[in-house]
């Protein structure tokens, strides 16, 4: 006998409710990948250009225009790219992600599934698509001479993948936020703007002043860039003991990102 | 077990307007709180559904129909009572719900199937049946943006068919498609009721409900207003939507007279609370006359809906009633072997002056013929089905 507010997946066979979430990932992450480049000719290639783009802009002024001092070692481009598509995958996975349930709305109303697969499926596609676009732009740094070291990936994928995680987290609780409180995703705009310009994604903590560098290197996303740099600009991968902290505070806001989404899904349709 | 049992199910719709409110309702809604309902939706609905016993949800607009089947599907959370599921549910609120326009009917049938509840290998195994049931040619290799809502819908329930649900949720789904796909349609509901599937039918056609289901229950405003078995819950309802018809239609006001009728009986033949067709009724009317001239009356029967059945007065017919005393009047006749189909109805008693030129007041009394019947109508008709080939000679 099953209770009445089991989440659907319950009321199958359990090895086919599994088969069943992994169909139905599958089916929306595909449709997600799709749909954002459907109809423009260019199609995926989007999804590297923009931020090409982006990393282009930045070199023009910050070296050209401001004449930035030099950077140490590293090269301006080399220096940027390795932090840009990290920040760029997490702050478009979670604004996507947070209107990603009313941009399925119809089916919430219509049909009963585990909605979280809106959200993975939403995050999913972003990271998939910058990541691409991380191992060509490396790839073409290398090619060019710039000094990425490739052995530094026994760090960097580790780091990618605790981002995934922390993001998924924060994209669960925003999305299920943003159903019963509108302005979650109008907040979101300059919040994550203000964010960037606070992390050291665009320049290296040694500029910042001596009385704001502890503020600006206690951020969470900061340290992660720094340690991808760490990684593929020095070829320094010897773990460190806030690497283990940084994975425990990701499952954290996964875990509770997901509990939050979980006791407010049975109300979606309500609010929808 | 049962397939399916609902026990004091109730749903509340939260205000919706409130603005600063919306924080604190998460906040409540964290920590496990129900919200302050505003709307009662559903309220202490019961039922249970057991294998091949198939189900009719009937009721007005609004009345709640399809807030219960969408917490049957699982689609929606209720705020009270309990939900008990054994078996796979596949819910048709919406055909077409899950097909996205930019792609072709072919890669909808993946994810439509998947939210109903298949896996991808059984995706696999029947997608082939489902472009054929379809029957929509190449048009399946189209983006679903250039079909027609006929198209989508053909499709939608060409997913619902490859289903084998133990519990089938319909909204009204008959009303789609042309004529030979809702044949098509029908076709594949009887054969899977045949075989022991069970339905759970959402309709404003008695018709169906009466020919697909076994009970039906009634939802008015939310509550359970009638359950039980599909055919005395169908013609209830009926009966009273044609009262609800006839309170809207005016009725001239009969001027207050003198000739007044003072009690109107109607009492079935050998008792009971229905009219068994054959035995009939009596009806006994009483009229109060001014000058103690002996009074005519009026009686007709009318459909709960005011439509006239039969009239007839006690002039016509060359009747004299009986002094009860000074001013009183007695008539008393019966109505047998009716020609009546199972319904509501009523007994209408006019009084008259003597002439029977002036129409006074009248009475009113209900009452049900019994039985139950698929015949339409309200009056039955003799007849004799013969050979096709005789009427040609």
């Amino acid at each position: 006998m099953l209770p009445a507010m089991l989440d659907d997946a319950v009321r199958l066979p359990a090895s086919s409710a599994q088969s069943r979430l992994r169909a139905l990932f599958r089916n929306f992450f595909v449709r997600e990948v799709r749909t954002r480049y459907l109809g423009s000719t260019t199609g995926l290639a989007w999804a590297i250009v923009h931020p090409l783009l982006l990393l282009g802009v930045y070199h023009f002024v910050f070296t050209t225009v401001f004449r930035a001092p030099a950077f140490g070692t590293q090269s301006f481009l080399a220096f940027v790219a390795v932090a840009l598509w990290p920040w760029l995958a997490a702050q478009e996975a979670i604004s996507r992600a947070t209107v990603s349930l009313a941009g399925h709305a119809g089916l919430i109303r219509k049909a009963a599934f585990p909605q979280e697969t809106i959200v993975y499926a939403s995050v999913a596609a972003t990271f998939a698509l910058h990541l691409l676009g991380y191992v060509v732009v490396l790839a073409v740094l290398r090619a060019f001479g710039q000094p990425i070291r490739f052995e530094g990936l026994v760090l960097a994928v580790p780091l990618w993948i605790v981002l995934l995680v922390a993001v998924t987290g924060l994209a669960l609780a925003l999305a299920s936020l943003q159903v019963f409180v509108r302005d979650v995703e109008h907040v979101l705009v300059p919040v994550l703007m203000i964010f960037m310009y606070i992390t050291p994604i665009l320049y290296p903590l040694s500029l910042v002043p001596d009385a704001l560098r502890p503020w600006v290197a206690a951020n969470p996303f900061g340290w992660l860039v720094t340690r991808m740099r760490d990684a593929l600009l020095e070829g320094r991968i010897a773990p460190q003991p806030a690497d283990a902290i940084a994975a425990v505070v990701a499952v954290a806001l996964l875990a509770g990102g997901l509990w939050m989404f979980r006791r407010l899904a049975p109300h979606f349709e309500d609010f929808l | 077990m049962p397939l399916l049992a609902l026990e004091g199910v109730g749903k509340d719709y939260p205000r919706l307007d409130a603005r600063g409110g919306r924080l604190r309702l998460v906040a409540d809604l964290l920590r496990g709180r129900a919200p302050a309902g505003a709307f009662r939706a559903l309220d202490s609905v019961s039922l249970t559904m057991r294998r091949g016993e198939s189900l009719g949800v009937i009721g007005e607009n609004g009345a709640g129909k399809s807030t219960l089947l969408k917490i049957i599907a699982g689609v929606v959370k209720p705020s009270r009572g309990r939900v008990e599921v054994n078996g796979r549910i596949a819910a048709l609120l919406e055909l077409g719900s899950g097909f996205h326009p930019e792609y072709t009917g072919y890669a909808n049938i993946d994810l439509a199937a998947a939210l109903l509840g298949l896996s991808p290998d059984e995706i696999a195994d029947r997608r082939g049946a489902i472009v054929e049931f379809a029957d929509i040619g190449e048009h399946i290799h189209d983006p679903i943006k250039t079909y027609s809502s006929g198209m989508i819908v053909r499709l939608g329930f060409a997913v619902a068919t490859a289903l084998d649900p133990d519990i089938l949720i319909t909204d009204e789904v008959f009303a789609v498609g042309d004529e030979s796909f809702q044949k098509k349609c029908i076709t594949w509901m009887e054969r899977y009721l045949t075989n022991g599937g069970t339905l759970l039918l959402c309709s404003h056609s008695m018709y169906h409900v009466q020919k697909l289901c076994a009970n039906a229950l009634w939802l008015d405003h939310g509550k359970s207003r009638a359950y039980g078995a599909a055919p005395a819950v169908a013609r209830d309802y009926l009966a009273f939507h044609e009262e609800k018809m006839a309170r809207h239609t005016s009725h001239a006001k009969i001027a207050a007279g003198e000739y007044v009728v003072t009690s109107l009986a109607v009492v079935p033949v050998g008792g009971g609370a229905e009219v068994d067709p054959v035995e009939g009724f009596d009806v006994a009317v009483e009229v109060r006359s001014p000058d103690a001239r002996p009074p005519v009356v009026a009686i007709g029967v009318v459909r709960a809906d005011g439509t006239p059945v039969y009239g007839t007065t006690s002039e016509v017919d060359g009747v004299r009633p009986v002094q009860v005393a000074a001013d009183r009047f007695a008539f008393a006749l019966r109505f047998n072997a009716l020609p009546l189909l199972p319904g509501h109805y009523r007994v209408r008693a006019h009084a008259a002056d003597p002439e029977g030129m002036r129409l006074f007041d009248h009475h009113e009394a209900a009452f049900v013929v019994a039985g139950t019947t698929r015949e339409l109508g309200f009056c039955r008709l003799p007849h004799a089905w013969t050979a096709a080939g005789e009427r040609a000679r």
